[in-house]
């Protein structure tokens, strides 16, 4: 009954080193550990720029912000990137309540966010 | 058709001075409505705010005698009640639907659901939800979500149904984490909702090894998320639902813990 989250992973053309990943479904709790862990073997792999789209990401707990925070610094203390676009308005109010907005790095639109990894 | 194939009778509400049940009997042609309208006449429009029309042995309603119906109604709302119709039958439904009457008057299945409807919307019934779940952080999506279902269901908005939702899930999780761990354990989740707040109420049994880290947090300046490293990744919970919620507090003893949560509707 854990909550059902899907990451696909997606080349970006033209860019080295880099992949989207969609998130579907939910994050909270029951999924973060196992969400943490295939962000951090992508990284691991060599995908040291990351763009998330969270177009059908539905749900977010603070858990979940949590490790998105995490992972954010993570990476950034080790060169990389990750960048967020498609926040839908739900979502997005909780990162805003989190006080997050500006320690995570949210794209309106994918193309920005992806043309921001240059 | 005549008007002998008519009957109509008047019925109140048990437990209600606001509201009536009409049940109508046979064909309601043009040639009855004086009926109708005159039945409407007989209604105290200074105490009674809903009509159920029963239309369960209704099978025929002219446009004439539809007419009546949306006079009533209309005296109805101007003093802010309303004239509803339940347990249509099925092809009389999909005629009324086609003569456009589904944008003026609400449809229930049954005189139950209308009433359930009056006593909601204007007597501000509360109605409750008990759940007694085992400590299983797995239980908490289906259980946030069918309270998430329960605001929706009653108009909420998807945004406050949103809001209901992750503050379940934040207090769920917490009396999980802090919590006796266990299948034999149980947390138990009380909700009153009604057309403008709900209300939670979640009890947990308390760990004591947790209790020290609990009482501190719930003391603490905790709520204050500034104070929290991004690179922490836990500890935002309680300060979640206090900013989505109107009311929080927080009973934490050695028999238990009680998080009590009010959130006004707000759309």
């Amino acid at each position: 009954m854990e909550s059902q989250i899907e990451l696909l992973y997606e080349d970006i053309p033209g860019r080295s080193n880099a992949r989207l990943i969609r998130f579907v479904g939910d994050l909270d709790a029951t999924n973060v550990q196992s969400v943490l862990e295939k962000l951090n073997s992508l990284f691991s792999e060599g995908f040291t720029r990351l763009v998330a789209d969270f177009r059908k990401l539905r749900y977010v707990n603070s858990a979940g912000l949590g490790i998105l925070l995490y992972f954010t610094k993570t990476v950034r203390e080790k060169g990389g990137s990750f960048k967020i676009a498609n926040v839908c308005e739900n979502v997005y109010e909780i990162i805003e309540i989190i006080g997050a907005t500006s320690l995570l790095e949210i794209y309106d639109e994918l193309n920005e966010a992806i043309a921001e990894l240059n | 058709m005549h008007q002998k194939d008519l009957a109509i009778e008047i019925n109140d509400v048990p437990g209600s001075n606001g509201a009536l049940i009409i049940n109508f009997r046979g064909e309601l042609s043009s040639l009855c409505i004086s009926r109708i309208s005159g039945t409407f006449d007989t209604i105290d429009y200074s105490t009674i705010k809903f009509v159920i029309a029963d239309m369960s042995n209704v099978t025929l309603v002219s446009s004439a005698a539809l007419g009546e119906f949306m006079g009533g109604r209309k005296r109805l709302v101007e003093s802010g009640g309303d004239l509803v119709f339940a347990s249509l039958q099925i092809d009389l439904r999909s005629k009324l639907n086609m003569m456009g009457a589904n944008k003026i008057f609400r449809f229930y299945n049954d005189t139950r659901s209308a009433v359930n409807a009056f006593r909601w919307e204007y007597e501000k019934h509360h109605e409750h939800l008990h759940l007694s779940f085992p400590p299983f952080l797995k239980l908490v999506p289906p259980i946030r979500s069918l309270v998430s279902r329960v605001a929706k269901q009653k108009g909420y908005s998807n945004r406050d149904s949103f809001r209901i939702e992750t503050i379940i899930d934040e207090v769920c999780n917490n009396a999980i984490e802090h919590g006796l761990e266990g299948a034999n354990k149980s947390i138990d989740l009380k909700m009153t909702i009604n057309p403008a707040q709900v209300e939670f109420t979640v009890t947990s049994v308390s760990d004591p090894e947790k209790m020290q880290a609990l009482k501190a947090m719930i003391k603490s300046d905790e709520h204050d998320l500034s104070k929290l490293r991004s690179d922490e990744k836990r500890g935002r919970g309680l300060a979640l639902i206090k900013m989505l919620s109107n009311e929080l507090t927080v009973d934490c003893n050695e028999s238990g813990t009680s998080v009590h949560v009010k959130k006004l509707r707000e759309e």
